[in-house]
């Protein structure tokens, strides 16, 4: 079952549930592209840049669905 | 820096900070962090160079503001066009600043444009006010740092400027006696190597000081002339010296010391003259004058060497003689300062003017921060609600310019600065300005949050640390005399910033990678572009090119051949040899040694074609010469196609070939020459354009060797 959306507070600020997934999308893009730079398999890419944003966008999806709820 | 010298300096700019924000509030002003901003950016350590920034950084603020008026008041209904004329002025100004004069004047000029234009575009009827706002906060913030630097513990820049020109020819006596080391075989080649890199640290510290000294220090200012004359006597020694060293592995196989008959004597004259500059910068008076020398080699034993060896000789003999020249008018120019005796007058060459060259590297940085302005223009535009709203574009074009002009600094360089920066001024304010009443604590909170900043980060290393920290707890207290207290300004400011680094991180993009490794490889080939026009753009007869277009393209190339050395050492720095495989940073200083001594050897042979010749020789070899042209050429081609192609074998096996043949032309040619007049001179100027020719092979054959010895794959692979 996936998470009810929700606004996430912290000390009485409310932050929409879209901004707290986009953060965490941005961190595991950031690590994957790291360890894809370890093992020299971003070699294989195009333009790594872009493949980021796309990472960054599929991880913001994937935690968004699945854990934050948005 | 010793604790009591933090300390004194961290007071001084505290007690400015609270002294402007007392004065702007109490006059009512609006907007006192300018005040405080101009207080920040303007503390430096000595007075000249205070003064210095404060009047480039007024004058650059009315400059924009002015600007700033005219755009809004000609294009007030036509956001197109006055987002155009503001994009265009802005990068302007970013092109501009990477030039020598001036370049804080023009990044000031710059973003106060655009923090007008944006802080009165809501509200273009204030925008005038507005204007003026920025420049009287400006000017109030200037004139209290600089009242406050005058009568509080003055720093004047003598001291320093002193001991740091002492250094610095102290550096350049040793440089020299390590190269005349290597020259005669038996020097360490790491020990110039760190020799070289601390002289030009002590170079670039010498000219800021004699900067602020000039008007910090009246006796300084009084023989400014003199000092300009001889820093720029210091700077070509230094080519000088390079030039030099870069010709001796030409001289392996010459015994440079029996050849030349007074070398000892050329030595000796030469370390007198280093020993006498130092002694009259640290005030004392000469005890010995030099004498005009010359070195001579022996024609007799001369006999015996091929004609490229007497010409490898020939090019030394030049060099030699160049470092005689600005050796002895080095030490007239000191003697002239130090009062010890008046200098003879000397006739500068008057400076050649090829008109309007583009450097493309700037223009690149103008291309990178126009585009992050209309980036952020378009988000304002149809998207709307964006954090800090209008400040997302001032910010914008403020990190823009920074990146523009240096775009070796990754983006992610401030993420940290920023955050810890935002976290902290925002504790600050929203947990204990609010607890404050009157200005003696408001007051008694700037003095201690500036004073703990400046303290904290008084290096030199740290003043990027020191003035954003200041910047953003200013920016984040917004004090005002009718002070409010919201989230909103934290969590605005907080997320504005990540919405300007995605823009910056979009455009350093465009239009080159901004991979360090990647940069270096497209100069490289920018390089041996500009080798392979530059070499075709020798004339025959030495002439400049008659055509304006002519001369224009060889301005622009040689331009691009003198410069490109040191831009690819500054990308060098940032190459991380971790993520490649085979590449040591040493192997790429070395590399970039290697492009600098080809860009001396086209300089030198250069200068040469310009010398008279005798006319039969010009007539015998022109064939040869044209031949040898013609193949180096094609190896820059080569080159300029793929830098890394790179193998010695394959080089000496196209070059040897053809000075072979040169060799041997030569040669037959001379050996009529019994029958032809062929004075001294017109032996001279042929042997040093024979060396300038053989230099030039040797410098490539020797970068060869040098880019053969780094694996280039991992180079070209695209990372992340």
């Amino acid at each position: 079952m996936k998470p009810i959306p929700h606004e996430f507070a912290i000390g009485g600020v409310f932050m929409p549930p879209l901004l707290i997934a986009s953060v965490f999308g941005a961190i595991a893009a950031v690590a994957t592209a790291q360890l894809l730079n370890r093992v020299r398999l971003s070699k294989y890419f195009f333009y790594p840049p872009l493949v980021f944003l796309a990472l960054t966008v599929v991880y913001t999806i994937l935690i968004g669905t699945f854990i934050m709820g948005i | 820096m010793n604790r009591g010298t933090k300390i004194k300096e961290a007071f001084k700019t505290a007690l400015a900070m609270t002294i402007t924000y007392g004065i702007a509030l109490e006059m009512g002003w609006d907007k006192p962090l300018w005040a405080g901003f101009a207080v920040a950016f303007c503390s430096l350590a000595t007075i000249g160079q205070s003064f210095n920034k404060a009047v480039l950084r007024m004058s650059g603020t009315i400059v924009g503001a002015g600007a700033a008026v005219a755009m809004i008041a000609l294009f007030a209904q036509q956001r197109w066009l006055f987002i155009l004329f503001l994009s265009t002025y802005v990068g302007f100004c970013t092109y501009l600043m990477g030039g020598a004069k001036h370049p804080y004047f023009w990044n000031v000029s710059g973003f106060v444009c655009v923090i007008i234009c944006m802080g009165a575009g809501p509200d273009s009827a204030n925008a005038f006010q507005l204007a003026i706002l920025r420049a009287q906060e400006t000017g109030l913030g200037v004139l209290v740092y600089s009242l406050v630097s005058l009568l509080l513990w003055p720093t004047s820049s003598r001291a320093q400027f002193d001991t740091t020109a002492l250094k610095l020819a102290s550096t350049q006596h040793q440089l020299y006696r390590s190269y005349f080391s290597l020259m005669k075989g038996n020097g360490d080649e790491g020990g110039a190597q760190t020799l070289k890199t601390q002289e030009l640290n002590e170079r670039t510290r010498f000219n800021q000081l004699l900067d602020a000294a000039q008007t910090d220090t009246y006796e300084v200012w009084e023989a400014r002339r003199q000092w300009r004359r001889y820093q720029g006597q210091i700077s070509e020694l230094t080519e000088a010296m390079e030039r030099w060293s870069g010709s001796f592995s030409e001289l392996q196989s010459l015994d440079v010391q029996t050849l030349c008959s007074n070398m000892d004597s050329f030595d000796a004259e030469m370390d007198l003259r280093f020993t006498q500059i130092r002694r009259m910068l640290a005030n004392q008076s000469p005890d010995r004058h030099p004498n005009a020398i010359v070195p001579v080699f022996d024609e007799a034993r001369l006999l015996d060497h091929s004609h490229f060896q007497k010409a490898a000789l020939a090019v030394t003999r030049t060099q030699l003689q160049r470092m005689e020249a600005l050796t002895r008018s080095a030490f007239d120019s000191v003697r002239d300062i130090k009062g010890f005796g008046q200098a003879a007058a000397t006739v500068a060459d008057a400076p050649r003017n090829d008109g309007f060259v583009l450097d493309p590297d700037r223009a690149a940085g103008v291309v990178r921060v126009v585009m992050t302005m209309w980036l952020a223009w378009f988000a304002l535009v149809y998207i709307g609600q964006l954090p800090g709203g209008t400040t997302v574009l001032t910010m914008a074009a403020v990190l823009g310019m920074v990146m523009g002009g240096t775009p070796q600094l990754p983006v992610s360089l401030f993420f940290f600065p920023v955050a810890v920066s935002t976290f902290f001024s925002s504790l600050i304010y929203i947990y204990l300005m609010p607890q404050l009443s009157t200005f003696m604590v408001l007051g008694l909170l700037l003095f201690t949050v500036t004073f703990a900043i400046c303290y904290l980060f008084a290096a030199p290393q740290q003043v990027l640390a020191r003035l954003w920290g200041l910047a953003m707890f200013l920016t984040i207290a917004s004090i005002s005399n009718q002070q409010s207290y919201s989230f909103l300004v934290v969590a605005n400011t907080a997320l504005m910033f990540p919405v300007v680094f995605v823009m910056l991180a979009i455009t350093a993009c465009i239009p080159f990678s901004p991979r360090p490794e990647r940069a270096f490889l497209r100069l490289l080939r920018r390089f041996f572009r500009s080798c392979e026009a530059w070499t075709a753009c020798m004339r025959r007869d030495g002439r400049r090119p008659v055509t304006s277009y002519g001369r224009w393209k060889q301005a622009y190339h040689s331009r691009e051949v003198s410069s490109l050395p040191q831009k690819l050492g500054a990308w060098a720095k940032f190459i991380d040899t971790r993520a490649l495989p085979g590449t040591s940073p040493q192997k790429v200083q070395q590399l970039v040694a290697r492009v600098q001594a080809i860009t001396y050897r086209l300089q030198e042979l250069s200068e040469a074609r310009t010398r008279q010749h005798a006319s039969f020789l010009v007539q015998e070899l022109s064939g040869d010469a044209r031949t040898w042209r013609l193949t180096v050429r094609k190896n820059f081609k080569r080159l300029s196609q793929n830098p890394a192609a790179s193998e010695k074998k394959n080089f000496q096996i196209g070059l040897t070939g053809v000075m072979k043949h040169l060799e041997a032309r030569v040669k037959h040619t001379l050996d009529r020459a019994e029958n032809k007049r062929f004075s001294a001179r017109d032996g001279e100027n042929f042997y040093s354009l024979l060396g300038a020719y053989r230099g030039v092979c040797e410098a490539l054959e020797d970068y060869a060797a040098s880019a053969g010895a780094i694996d280039w794959t991992p180079w070209r692979e695209e990372r992340f």
